[in-house]
């Protein structure tokens, strides 16, 4: 059988939980779906020619105000009001009309709905975050830790359970396994009144009951009463560093793991 | 189904109890308007199960003569003595001047009260009988998780969730009327609806205020708080204050200014706004960057529901996180008045101090955790407190005629601070600010607590809070002018406690655990010499208030993310709390042939 492990803050609770907060980033304006990306560059590169000299090249603002937080562009529906002030320009704020074309426009139009919505999706650390902005450590000073004051050395291996382990990962991932690894099962040893003790895998645990697999795969659960649990937790070593690690600490680490190709 | 047969026996019953005793006094003429649902209606005129249908009951022609339960059992007791006219029928509602002192059978205010201190002197339900605490019914959401307190007037719930507002039976849990508006926006949550005479008033993941008929959820007003084109929403429950609904915003996902709204109760009218951020030239500018547009965007939202002082007739109000969220260096300065706490004239919105829990934030940090009321001994002198516990980690006590500083301690572990300063106001150490290499913090974004409520029980003279200690490595990934978030701090490990505060030092009197995981939970301590709160893996708790030792738990099977409220009506005291979509109501097991 499976047994599926809910102990943690990734757990079907701590899920939901991280799933309302991603919400509170992720969804508040909704926006059209985003055009192919060569129009959103065309768009740049005319944005560029004809508004960068007071927008800014990347449309934040200049001479001009910032157009990735405006309130017409947010309200635009396919280039309908940009298209009006660039044709007619704002002649009382020293814009004169530009003579594009309506493609152009479109493309303009495009390309600042997509600077808006980078700022919206800003909120998000994108997958393939660069290594070399993640790498500002010294790995020899990392490998030191790891054998020394971090006391990695007592769990983990480079040749062994830590081999290649920096190919496995993209750099943000290897950064965040490293200080919180994915779910290793806890064992379990619940003692019962009687003195009978039954170890496993844990399942469930909070402060009134306890939950596991036992040797045969089987799911069993007491309460915890009158039964004593003790609960061998293979990131408690994790979660105590947390409290300790310092930044250079945790960079120095990451750029040896990052030797572990 | 099950609303309406109940409607239907109960409604007959209704109907010849009316004709028999009121006489030309019924309330519901003959041709009212036209219902929006074949269901219930419940009004303030009808006690405990007398209830009209669908089909009898119309909107009275006077939306304000209605009368309360207890005027009702009085009227029929006079009447069958024959003692009073019909026509003494009187204007009531839940007037600005009940607020001040909200009786025990009713929760007409997001926190209860003005104070904030989630204290209810009732005490049916106490240490010694909560063991037999029972269901009395509960109530299914079925939209989306339950994150409010619902009001409780005149035997009557009102509870939210984003686009949805229910008027529920408060002693059987049968829906009365459901008012849904869907609108774009935010769905993150909902925290309530305020009460004014009969009417409701609804904030929308649109940024419209919304204005209901209590009886039946008809819509009386809608006005927009603000552009949600821009990234404006709103969730927060409005607080009433004499003739001013109180009304907050949401948003920042995009840089915006945020708010406070007083809106006029009968029109809609704004009456005053204050915003967070001041105007270039006056006072607090000067603590944003000088010729940049920064300070026009810089966020600070309004978003949870405040307190206020009758006496000093000022209103207390968090505000949230500056923008952009995590972009420092766009925003050099303390970015005032966000992650603040202000106190607003509340008939003018102006200004009279502010304290600063997180100066120039860069975590999200919001300080809008309810700052909560009290007056108590304070180095040997009486005094007028407020209290915060938040969501930076640490814990502040002012004194709410002035905002001198009083306290400042961390209530639970953290990293980020290296001191306080001689304000009182903690100092950020400058590595713990996100980088683009990531820095590990305590707290996360979330906080060490959030929205979820806190508490100050007079009879312990201790503060509680929702505390957790939760990690996370803050990325600033914004290259250029930064806008919006500019980075995120990604989760690592969190686990919940509940904490018993001593408001003098802010020390920790006692810690529950109550799991991995976000606890999500508020908190409610009554006279009964309980407390009531969630733990992260679904159980609703009842501890102790003086050692935090649990006295009663139930598997809800879903986490509680909502705050407890209690009333009592006809003799019994209710407990009221959430899990996921399902609202539970408490109460000890009713006697037989009752």
């Amino acid at each position: 059988m499976t047994i599926v492990l809910i102990p943690s803050s990734r757990g079907r609770l701590g899920r939901a939980a991280t799933l309302i907060a991603a919400a509170a980033v992720f969804a508040p304006v909704v926006v059209a779906q985003s055009p192919p990306r060569e129009v959103i560059e065309r768009g740049h590169q005319q944005f560029q020619q004809s508004c960068g000299f007071c927008h800014g090249a990347d449309a934040t603002g200049g001479r001009g105000p910032d157009l990735v937080r405006s309130t017409l562009v947010a309200h635009d529906v396919n280039s309908n009001l940009i298209g009006e002030i660039i044709r007619s320009g704002r002649p009382d704020k020293g814009m004169p009309p530009l003579p594009l074309t309506r493609a152009q426009v479109a493309d303009i139009a495009a390309y600042l709905h997509a600077r808006a919505r980078e700022a919206l999706d800003s909120g998000q650390v994108p997958g393939n975050y660069p290594l070399s902005r993640l790498l500002t450590g010294n790995a020899q000073a990392g490998k030191a830790y790891f054998n020394g004051a971090g006391g990695c050395a007592a769990c983990h291996s480079p040749t062994g359970d830590l081999a290649h382990v920096a190919r496995r990962y993209a750099p943000l991932e290897l950064e965040a396994h490293m200080l919180a690894p994915s779910h290793r099962p806890a064992t379990v040893i619940v003692t019962l009144p009687e003195g009978e003790q039954v170890k496993g895998t844990l399942v469930h645990l909070d402060e009134f009951t306890i939950g596991l697999g036992d040797a045969s795969g089987w799911y069993r659960s007491f309460s915890r009463e009158n039964a004593k649990v003790d609960v061998q937790d293979p990131l408690a070593a994790h979660h105590e560093l947390l409290n300790r690690l310092s930044q250079d600490e945790v960079h120095n680490l990451f750029a040896y793991l990052v030797t572990l190709k | 189904m099950r609303n309406r047969i109940a409607v239907l026996i109960l409604g007959v019953r209704q109907s010849r109890l009316c004709r028999l005793l009121c006489g030309k006094a019924q309330p519901f003429p003959p041709g009212g308007q036209q219902q929006k649902k074949n269901i219930a209606f419940s009004f303030g005129w009808f006690p405990e199960s007398r209830r009209v249908s669908a089909q009898q009951a119309a909107k009275p022609r006077h939306p304000s003569r209605t009368v309360g339960p207890r005027f009702f059992h009085t009227f029929l007791a006079l009447v069958s003595f024959g003692a009073v006219a019909p026509g003494l029928l009187v204007a009531q509602g839940l007037t600005p001047e009940k607020l001040l002192q909200p009786s025990p059978d009713t929760w007409p205010t997001y926190n209860g009260d003005y104070s904030g201190r989630r204290f209810s002197t009732l005490d049916q339900i106490n240490s010694g009988n909560v063991s037999s605490l029972t269901l009395a019914w509960a109530f299914h959401a079925r939209t989306a998780s339950i994150k409010s307190t619902p009001l409780e007037v005149n035997g009557i719930l009102y509870l939210t969730t984003p686009d949805n507002v229910w008027a529920i039976d408060a002693r059987f849990g049968h829906e009365i009327w459901h008012y849904r508006r869907v609108s774009q926006g935010d769905h993150i949550g909902h925290r309530g609806v305020g009460m004014y005479g009969d009417w409701l008033y609804f904030t929308t993941p649109d940024a419209h205020l919304v204005s209901l008929n209590a009886k039946d959820g008809s819509k009386r007003w809608e006005i927009e708080l603000a552009d949600p084109k821009l990234g404006y929403f709103s969730t927060m429950s409005p607080l009433v204050v004499r003739n001013h609904v109180l009304v907050g915003v949401s948003g920042d996902v995009t840089d915006i200014p945020g708010f406070l709204d007083s809106v006029e109760p009968e029109t809609g009218k704004v009456q005053w706004r204050w915003y967070t951020e001041p105007r270039p030239g006056e006072p607090g500018s000067e603590t944003w960057p000088k010729n940049s547009d920064a300070i026009r965007h810089g966020g600070g939202m309004t978003w949870m529901t405040g307190t206020y002082d009758p006496k000093l007739n000022l209103v207390y109000w968090g505000t949230g996180n500056p923008n952009p969220v995590l972009a420092g260096q766009a925003r050099p300065g303390d970015n005032l008045y966000t992650c603040s706490i202000v106190a607003l004239n509340a008939d003018t919105g102006k200004l009279e101090w502010h304290f600063q829990p997180s100066p120039h934030d860069v975590h999200d940090w919001d300080a809008v955790e309810t700052p909560v009321l009290f007056d108590a001994e304070f180095d040997g002198k009486p005094r007028n407190l407020l209290a915060q516990a938040s969501r930076n980690g640490f814990f502040f006590v002012l004194d709410r005629t002035n905002g001198q500083h009083l306290v400042t301690t961390p209530f639970i572990d953290q990293t980020w601070a290296s001191g306080v300063d001689e304000r009182g106001r903690p100092v950020r150490k400058p590595e713990y600010d996100p980088r683009p290499d990531g820095a590990l913090v305590e707290p996360a974004s979330d906080g060490a607590t959030n929205w979820m409520s806190p508490s100050f029980s007079p009879a312990t003279g201790l503060f509680y809070v929702n505390a957790r200690r939760t990690f996370s490595i803050f990325y600033l990934t914004s290259t250029g002018k930064a806008e919006g978030w500019a980075g995120r701090d990604r989760d690592l490990w969190v686990n919940s406690t509940i904490r018993a505060l001593d408001y003098r030092t802010g020390k920790v009197v006692w810690s529950h655990e109550i799991g991995d995981g976000e606890g999500g939970a508020g908190i409610m301590t009554t006279a009964g010499h309980l407390l009531f709160t969630g733990d992260t893996q679904g159980n609703l708790l009842a501890l102790n208030p003086s050692t935090g030792e649990t006295l009663w738990h139930l598997n809800a099977g879903a986490q509680m993310l909502n705050c407890p409220m209690t009333y009592e009506l006809d003799g019994r005291q209710y407990v009221l709390m959430a899990a996921d979509d399902t609202l539970y109501a408490f109460a000890l097991p009713a006697s037989r042939g009752e």
